[in-house]
Order: C-alpha cells, then structure tokens, then sequence
C-alpha cells in the first residue's frame, strides 16, 4: 500500500512538472485581409472591430473575415481611435478635431486648446487622453471636459518628439514617443515615471497597447512588435508575418496587429510553443483578460 | 431711382459672379517616399495652410500630390518643388496647368552619361532611417552630374553610387546627400537642415 502511495505521489509530481514544462507565447494564429483599408487605429465595439483607414479618410467596421460591414466617410485622416462602450473616439490630424461617434451621430470633443495633428486617443471610463503630435505633447482629462497638459519637444524624459499613440490604465498614462523611439510612463498628474525600450533600437515607435501584465509596441520600421512587461523588461517580440505595423489591441484574448501598407491584420493567440523553437524569452506571466 | 436700385442690385449680384469666375492653376506632384503617414499627411497638412490653397490631396499609396491655386498669385512650379523639399519630401516629378491651358513641367532633362565613361561603383555610409530618407538620399545622390545609379539600404546604412569617374567623384555625392540633410562619412549635415526633416527621418547623428 505504502508503494502505491510512493508511486502516485510520484506520479502527481511527474505530471505538475510536465505541466509547469508547457512554456507559451504569442503566436501568429491567422491572418485577415482587408482588401482596401490601410489601417491605422483599431477599436472594439459590440458591433465588432472598427479601423480607422486614414489613407482613405474614412472608418470601417469589419467581421471576423475582414469583411466591411460599414463604413463613417468624410473623415480627415483618422488616426489611433478608441472606444468606449458604443462611443467611438476618433482624431482627425487633418482638421484638428477629435470626434465622437455613437449610434451614427457625430459630436466633437471640446476642447479649450486647440489641437495640431492629433494623432492618438485613449478613453478609460470618464477619463481622456490625447497625443497631440505636432504639439508634442500630451492633453489628459479625468472628466472629459477639463484637460491638462504634458510635454513639449525633446529628447530627455518627459521631453516627446512626436507622439503617435496614448494609452490610459488605472494608474498611469502610456505614451508611444514614437520618433524618439519609446515609450513613456506617466502618472495622473503628467509627472514622467519611467521610459521604455530605449535598448532596443526601435525605429519609430508607433503604437501601443497595455494590459494588466504587457506593454505592446508596433516598431513600425523595423517590422515587428515588441512585448515588454510592466517593468519594461522584453517579453517577446513579434516578426513573423509583421509588415510596416502601426497599431496593436488584444481583444477577447487575441492579439490584433495591423500591417498598415499590407491592408491586413495579424492574429496572434497565446499558446505552446511548439517543439525545437527558442522559447527562453518567451516564457512569462501574462493575462489573457483585458 | 428705380433705376438707380436696379443698376446697385445688378453690381451686387455681379460681384459673387466675378468671384466664382476667379481662376486657379492646377498643380501635380510625385512624391517619393511616403513611407510613413505620420509624416504623409503631415505633407498634406502643411499645404493647406497655404492661403488660398484649394483641393490638396494626397494619395499615400501613388504619391501623387496635387492642388489649385489662384492664377493670379502665378506660383512657380519650383516655388513648390522647394516648399516640398521644406517639408521633408522628395519631388520626383511635378508640373503645373495654368488656367489658360498651357503646361511648366518640373526640373529639366538630366544631362546623360558621356558614352565614353568609365563608370565605377563604390559604396560609402549615410545616416537614415526610413523610406523617406531612402528616397531624398538616392534623389541627391543621381542628381549630380555622373552618376549613374544609386541605391541606399535602409538596414545597413551603406549607399552604393555608380558614376562616372571623369565627370564627378564619391565625395561630391556625399556633399550632396549631406546637402539634402543626411550626415555621411566624410560630411556632415547642417544643423537646420537636419532639423527640418520629418519626424521620422530624425536619425542618430554621427559623431565626427
């Protein structure tokens, strides 16, 4: 009896350390043509994926196929969108206005300061964050209505040289510094907390998505996505199938890349790394939930 | 008085007439180099502060780039193709369409290579990051008198310039591609010039 015991325990212990062996990653699952649209943002509604196809001046709403189920025209060169909810955040970097989008009506975000060349918005419950890419510089919001603002032009921390892309999470602002090559932290109050990715060379750093554990930069020259933790600290970095990239989200655990010239997108799934390939950097704590 | 109200209210309606008779030049430009479209629309966004400046577009994919302007302000087509250089871009190409139908295309016939060149190929190094330091970089490179081909490689930095040896040298190229803006081995770009590339084209300077 005691040698049965001995020998499940064995066995359970055998099985925990295969388990613990399962090392993941992101991995290219498929790729969705987008015949037509040059993406540059993408948003999530509960009609589906909305991008914003700047080249063309216009949004487009696509199923899971990549097919256009709708389109927004008129636009002038929308950039990084956002959503909340059914409200879509759009900045136009050709007119200077952020507009706003729900159920097919359009406002226009008011603004005290006027904008030059907004390229990037970000909507966290009532809060609001804009990159304002001639500017250089960063306007934040806790209520949507009275905006601070952060950065002017430079190199040293806390200094942008043309942001593209903003993100806000519960306690900080994330910003794509992107011809500086980095991304930068922020709190609340626009007080620079730390950069990220200064060693990695980037070259052009053009958009960015955070989630609880991740922080996703589109390295647009140099045809990948970089996957750092909070820290800053290289998770991954994604080349395979990555074209000119310039926007990236995770949706319902999949993570969406747009190759803007490519007119596609990639869909990377966290899974096994299947045998014989490198996965020493690969392995990490990560969260599927966003 | 009748009259009087008659020929005041005839003037009045004759203005917006005159207005909207006001003719304008059609201007065409190739771009080259829109890698990036940021630094794209920015091209389009700057033009439209011209005043006066009607229908700018842009076409990201084709580099075509095109407007109107009022006849009667007479814009140069180089006037233009120095304001895009300004802007950062490549003018590959361009003419404008006066009102009046006649047609100024841009830059002349480039001198051809003598038939008894003796053509060489070197390569040298040019700071760049993108497309469109690709596209100002090669523009400046064939653009002197003698060379044949140049092709820059946006990885590992190296242009490789063929030219005719009797007719001009790798140094003269480098001090056009410095010129345009791009430090190179042996040049070094002016400051202002280097300053007013897009964005994008803001590489590591070399240290000399």
């Amino acid at each position: 009896m005691k040698y049965i015991y001995s020998l499940l325990a064995l066995l359970i212990l055998i099985s925990c350390a295969e388990k613990e062996e399962v090392a993941k990653s992101w991995q290219l699952s498929k790729t969705i043509p987008i015949t037509g649209v040059n993406a540059i943002g993408m948003a999530i509604t509960s009609e589906g994926i909305w991008l914003s196809d700047g080249d063309h001046n216009r949004l487009v709403l696509i199923n899971d196929e990549g097919k256009t189920i709708k389109t927004i025209d008129s636009l002038d060169r929308p950039m990084h969108i956002d959503a909340e909810g059914e409200m879509l955040y759009v900045p136009q970097y050709g007119n200077d206005e952020v507009s706003v989008f729900v159920d097919g009506e359009k406002k226009t975000l008011v603004l005290l300061d006027s904008l030059d060349a907004p390229a990037g918005v970000s909507t966290y419950f009532k809060e609001k964050a804009i990159a304002d890419f001639y500017n250089n510089r960063i306007l934040y919001s806790t209520d949507g209505k009275e905006f601070i603002s952060f950065g002017k032009e430079g190199k040293a921390t806390g200094d942008f040289y043309y942001p593209t892309d903003v993100q806000i999470t519960e306690s900080h602002i994330w910003v794509a510094d992107a011809y500086n090559n980095r991304i930068q932290v922020f709190d609340k109050k626009g007080t620079f907390l730390k950069v990220i990715g200064v060693d990695q060379k980037m070259n052009a750093a053009t958009g960015i998505f955070v989630n609880p554990t991740e922080v996703f930069v589109t390295d647009f020259e140099n045809d990948r996505v970089l996957i750092f933790n909070h820290e800053g600290v290289l998770q991954q970095e994604l080349s395979k199938g990555v074209e000119k990239p310039i926007e990236v989200i995770q949706h319902q655990g999949h993570l969406f890349v747009s190759n803007y010239r490519r007119s596609e997108l990639l869909v990377f799934d966290w899974k096994a790394i299947p045998e014989g390939e490198n996965h020493q950097e690969d392995t990490h704590d990560h969260d599927h939930d966003h | 008085m009748k009259k009087i109200i008659v020929i005041v209210f005839a003037v009045l309606m004759a203005i917006p007439a005159v207005q909207a008779q006001k003719s304008y030049d059609q201007f065409e430009v190739q771009v080259d180099g829109l890698g990036c479209p940021f630094c794209a629309y920015g091209l389009e966004k700057k033009f439209k502060e011209f005043k006066g400046i009607k229908k700018v577009k842009i076409d990201i994919e084709t580099g075509d780039f095109s407007f109107t302007y009022p006849s009667e302000k007479a814009l140069t087509i180089e006037a233009v193709e120095e304001q895009v250089k300004k802007a950062g871009y490549t003018p590959m190409s361009g003419r404008v369409t006066r009102a009046d139908g006649t047609v100024e295309e841009m830059g002349g016939v480039k001198e051809a290579i003598a038939s008894d060149a003796e053509i060489v190929t070197e390569s040298t190094f040019v700071a760049g990051n993108c497309e469109m330091c690709q596209a100002r970089i090669v523009k400046a490179s064939t653009d002197v008198f003698g060379v044949s081909t140049a092709v820059w490689n946006k990885d590992t930095k190296l242009l490789e310039v063929s030219y005719d040896k009797k007719a001009t040298t790798l140094d003269a190229v480098e001090k056009a591609v410095a010129k345009a803006g791009h430090d190179t081995k042996n040049h070094q770009a002016k400051n202002g010039t280097y300053k007013s590339l897009p964005g994008c084209c803001a590489y590591e300077r070399v240290e000399y």
